[in-house]
């Protein structure tokens, strides 16, 4: 048995298997049309308390999302000792740099399997981004400094969105289609327990806001 | 008087103290024992909640470094790695490696769903779930966590710290095994012994570490018992035969609980205690020894004057007078000895007067009976120690009763104390004593003297005596008898010389002999005598005695018609014994009176059977002087004539003038009795005596008997004749017959018929004779010899 019962180990896109999870499966509305749709989602924790930083994305039930684009890049800047932004969610493929604005230098690292990397200790900005390449939950720490912590999920979809700090977030131009949206946030108690509601999206059609309660770690 | 010694005084003030002390003691000690115990559990009591608190600490610290060792490797980034990135394999190895660098002696990885990622003790986690899901639930609240807990019979320490990489991605647990180590750290720490006991799901207590000795250790669950259900309380302990103070700690509840037990051993608690105990009963013992010599010296200082008070009071109730008591002492003990030491000073003034009187004879200031009795002893001693003679002399007066009863006591008295002054100057050059042994009788003691000095000397008393002596305008004419003894010669100690010269002076009173050396022949008392004595006393019982009859004749008629009754002894073996051979030794003794009786019984029973006969004879019975002393002679011969029914008028009675003039006042008495009775009484050997004219004519007297010597001697003496003729009108001119004894011829009858003598008695007429002899002689008498003598 070599599989490490990580929490981020999980297969993605979607996870195989929703166990314990205790949000509600809102009925599905119908999606009509294929112009793109914006699809409202609502997230609280399990008191009802609007959660921000929550990662929200869709993928579609039937077919495959698109691939991302060549050169796709994103930043995860390193500001007074922490990572901003603490969440990030990025489409496979991905390149993410990591600047260092910090007058001290970092070492970031993964043990996440999604991507593991380390980035020995640097300043300013590493010459090459990394790749992240498979789906999954990566955790990046820095060697020098622990408390310092930052998610960057990677999934296999352009669809996603990161709550407010009202617990709101938007799924953007989605075209019509039906859509699996699984929503995840770094506080869950379980990590692989992520709640998925189906939505359809229509052309011209906002359909109803998707409310999504997790249920987070205490603190 | 050998006393058990806790009669003494001594042992009993030493005794009473050294008890006081010891009970003080002891209640010292005992207060100080139980203080000490006390002290000793409170102490331990004490030490034992200081020791939960301490190991507490040493177990949190232990557990606080633990567990930041732990944080320590779970934080290596290559730890992480392997952990977060390797195969089972690898990541065991890294496990071990880390885990060694802190020592931990198991490391487990958890994963995040509660399942054992990894043990160190097994090469396949088997995906079990990890025992301890408290820890991990734990270590999620608070970053960490740690518990003591038991793993396949073993006690460790285990911490919970999280892997993060940089969220925690697994748990890590490391355990610390408890060991002997550890449990000599926290025993060295607190002092105290330490053991941790478990319990695995019901069963029973096992001992997982301890500092005890094995044997101790294994008995320990049995010992605690209950107690092990009841943390952080004190409790006694016995274990392996030793007392402890206990506390059990809970250390891990729940199924599979741990406990650890504190023991503070009592003994070693008491021991700093004991030090001082043990030096407190040294000084106990060191005290008792002390009290008890101090008090035997003190006991000592007061019983010594005691014993010296007790001697000396002694040494003077035996009469002996140690020098004075010297005790220099101002207390009680002094004031008792001053005390002692005045009394005995009285006392010897006492005695000293006491002495005086009791040897000083107090009319005459002579030396009385005891003293001289102590200078004869004393001149014996020293005459036996010599070989000298000494010589003593008992001297009494004649007829002092009659001058006492005459003249008065008050006379009496002052003629003794001339009689003492004549003698004391009469003796006054010589080296002896003169006492006066009481009464008239006085006694000298010659040292050195013999019969002829002694004699010398009582022959120049005598004289002095015999001048006239004027007391109270009264010419008082006086005389002695003295007997004299020497020693050794008659006797070698004082009492049988002093017997000796009252006999010797008996004798010469009797013979009116003046003075007289004793003779064996005076003492009635010698073996001779007192063999005669029995015998006479058997010869009056038995009737061996006879009497003989001598016949007094009427010189006017030639007729006899009196006889005199005259005692005869035949003695069995002896022979005749003469009446001057056992009468004065009757009279001596006293016997005398048993000899009248028997006299008078059988002259008055002769005079009755011859009157009954047709024979009258009138019978003379003689009297001594002892029985006229004796009131009831009277009565005695009253009952006798009446017995035989004889008239009184045949019975004579005759007594010598000196039996009269002894003690006047007394026979006369007697004699007026007898008188009374109708019997006639008889002077016998007038003339002899000092007869009083005075006394002869106050006596009922009917006749006077002429002595017998004046008789015999008047043929050749004028003188004699003189004396018989006076004596026979004295008589004659008083109205009593005259009776001449010892008429032995014919030519002294003539004269004395001549002279008008009234009767006549002697051998010229008739010896005695026996009542048979007398009955045949008195016919033939008168037929042939009475015409004779009448011619």
């Amino acid at each position: 048995m070599t599989s490490l019962s990580f929490a981020t180990a999980s297969p993605w896109p979607l996870p195989a298997r929703s166990r314990g999870c205790a949000a509600l499966l809102l009925s599905v509305l119908a999606a009509c049309g294929a112009h793109a749709a914006g699809v409202v989602v609502q997230v609280a924790d399990q008191r009802g308390a609007p959660l921000a930083d929550a990662v929200l994305y869709a993928v579609p039930v039937a077919g495959k999302a698109p691939a991302a684009a060549p050169g796709a890049r994103a930043v995860i800047d390193q500001i007074d000792r922490e990572f901003v932004p603490k969440v990030s969610v990025v489409q496979s493929g991905t390149s993410i740099s990591f600047p260092n604005k910090d007058d001290v230098e970092h070492d970031i690292y993964s043990f996440s399997p999604a991507k593991r990397f380390e980035i020995k200790l640097y300043s300013g900005v590493p010459s090459r981004p990394v790749l992240f390449d498979k789906p999954g939950l990566v955790v990046l720490g820095c060697n020098i400094h622990d408390s310092m912590v930052a998610y960057v999920l990677v999934v296999d979809t352009p669809y996603f969105a990161r709550t407010d700090k009202n617990g709101r977030a938007t799924l953007q131009a989605l075209p019509a289609a039906g859509y699996r949206v699984g929503a995840w946030h770094y506080a869950m108690r379980d990590p692989n327990a992520q709640p998925v509601q189906t939505v359809q999206a229509a052309d011209g059609a906002t359909p109803p806001a998707l409310k999504f309660s997790l249920t987070t770690e205490a603190n | 008087m050998p006393k058990p010694r806790i009669h003494h005084l001594r042992t009993r003030i030493a005794l009473i103290f050294t008890v006081l002390l010891l009970v003080v003691q002891l209640l010292g000690y005992a207060s100080v024992h139980s203080l000490i115990a006390s002290a000793a559990r409170r102490n331990t009591d004490e030490q034992l909640q200081v020791a939960d608190r301490v190991f507490g600490q040493i177990v949190q610290a232990h557990r606080d470094r633990l567990t930041q060792a732990a944080a320590v490797v779970a934080a290596d980034f290559g730890f992480r790695e392997a952990v977060a990135t390797h195969d089972q394999g690898t990541v065991v190895s890294a496990l071990r490696n880390h885990g060694d660098r802190i020592q931990a002696d198991l490391v487990m990885l958890v994963g995040l769903d509660g399942r054992l990622v990894a043990d160190t003790r097994a090469q396949e986690a088997d995906d079990r779930l990890f025992a301890y899901p408290d820890l991990i639930a734990q270590a999620r609240r608070r970053g960490n966590a740690s518990s003591i807990a038991q793993l396949d019979g073993r006690l460790y320490e285990l911490v919970v710290v999280p892997v993060r990489a940089p969220v925690t991605i697994a748990w890590i647990t490391m355990g610390f095994l408890i060991d002997g180590r550890f449990v000599d750290l926290v025993a060295s720490t607190t002092s105290l012994d330490v053991s941790f006991l478990g319990r695995s799901s019901k069963s029973d207590w096992r001992v997982l570490a301890s500092s005890l000795p094995s044997g101790a250790a294994t008995a320990l669950p049995q010992a605690v018992g209950d107690g092990l259900a009841m943390p952080s309380h004190n409790a006694g302990l016995e274990l392996a035969g030793q007392g402890y103070g206990m506390r059990v700690v809970s250390l891990h509840a729940g199924d599979e609980p741990v406990v650890a037990v504190l023991q503070r051993s009592l003994a070693d608690a008491m021991a700093p205690f004991v030090q001082v105990q043990s030096t407190l009963l040294l000084l106990t013992l060191a005290g008792l020894v002390v009290s008890v010599l101090a008090s035997l010296l003190i006991a000592r200082s007061v019983t010594r004057p005691i014993d010296m008070l007790t001697r000396f009071a002694r040494g003077i109730g035996e009469g002996r007078y140690p020098p004075p008591v010297v005790l220099a002492r101002q207390d009680e003990l002094g004031a008792l000895a001053h005390t002692f030491n005045h009394m005995r000073e009285a006392l010897l003034e006492r005695e000293g007067r006491i002495t005086g009187l009791a040897y000083q004879d107090a009319l005459t200031g002579l030396p009385n009976r005891a003293r001289f009795h102590d200078h004869l002893q004393r001149a014996i001693g020293d005459a036996l120690g010599r070989h000298a003679t000494l010589a003593v002399m008992v001297m009494d007066l004649d007829r002092f009763k009659y001058v006492n009863d005459t003249l008065g006591h008050p006379i009496g008295d002052q003629l003794l104390v001339e009689v003492g002054e004549r003698l004391r100057a009469a003796l006054a050059r010589e080296e002896c004593t003169v006492a006066r042994l009481g009464g008239d009788e006085f006694a000298v003691l010659l040292p050195g003297g013999d019969a002829d000095s002694a004699l010398r000397t009582a022959r120049q008393l005598l004289q002095v005596l015999e001048r006239p002596m004027i007391v109270a305008d009264q010419l008082v004419d006086i005389s002695a008898s003295i007997g004299i003894v020497t020693c050794p010669l008659q006797g070698d100690d004082a009492a049988t010389l002093m017997r000796r010269a009252d006999i010797a002076m008996y004798a010469a009173k009797r013979a009116s002999a003046g003075c007289l050396l004793y003779d064996a022949g005076h003492d009635t008392h010698t073996p001779e005598r007192l063999s005669l004595m029995g015998e006479l006393r058997r010869a009056v019982e038995q009737d061996h005695l006879t009497l003989h009859y001598q016949p007094k004749v009427d010189l006017a008629s030639g007729d006899v018609r009196a006889v005199e009754a005259l005692v005869r002894w035949e003695h069995a073996t002896r022979g005749f014994i003469a009446p001057d051979r056992f009468i004065p030794f009757a009279e001596q003794t006293g016997y005398i009176k048993a000899i009248t009786r028997w006299v008078a019984g059988h002259a008055i029973a002769q005079c009755a059977d011859w009157q009954a006969r047709g024979m009258p004879l009138a019978v003379s019975i003689n009297v001594s002087a002892r029985d006229l002393l004796v009131p009831e002679l009277a009565d005695t011969f009253a009952a006798l004539l009446r017995e035989h029914r004889l008239d009184p008028a045949w019975v004579w009675i005759e007594i010598t003038e000196s039996a009269v003039m002894d003690d006047p006042a007394h026979a006369l008495t007697t004699l007026e009795r007898l008188h009374g009775l109708g019997l006639r009484l008889s002077i016998d050997d007038f003339g002899t005596g000092y007869s009083s004219l005075a006394y002869l004519k106050r006596m009922p007297v009917d006749e006077i008997k002429i002595d017998r010597s004046f008789v015999m001697g008047m043929a050749e003496d004028r003188d004699d004749e003189t004396i018989v003729r006076s004596t026979i009108d004295l008589g004659h001119n008083m109205g009593l017959k005259v009776v001449a004894e010892g008429v032995e011829n014919q030519q002294v009858l003539e004269r004395l018929r001549e002279l008008g003598c009234d009767l006549v008695q002697g051998y010229l007429l008739s010896r005695p004779l026996s009542p048979q002899q007398l009955e045949a002689w008195l016919p033939q008498w008168r037929k042939r010899s009475a015409p004779l003598l009448m011619q």
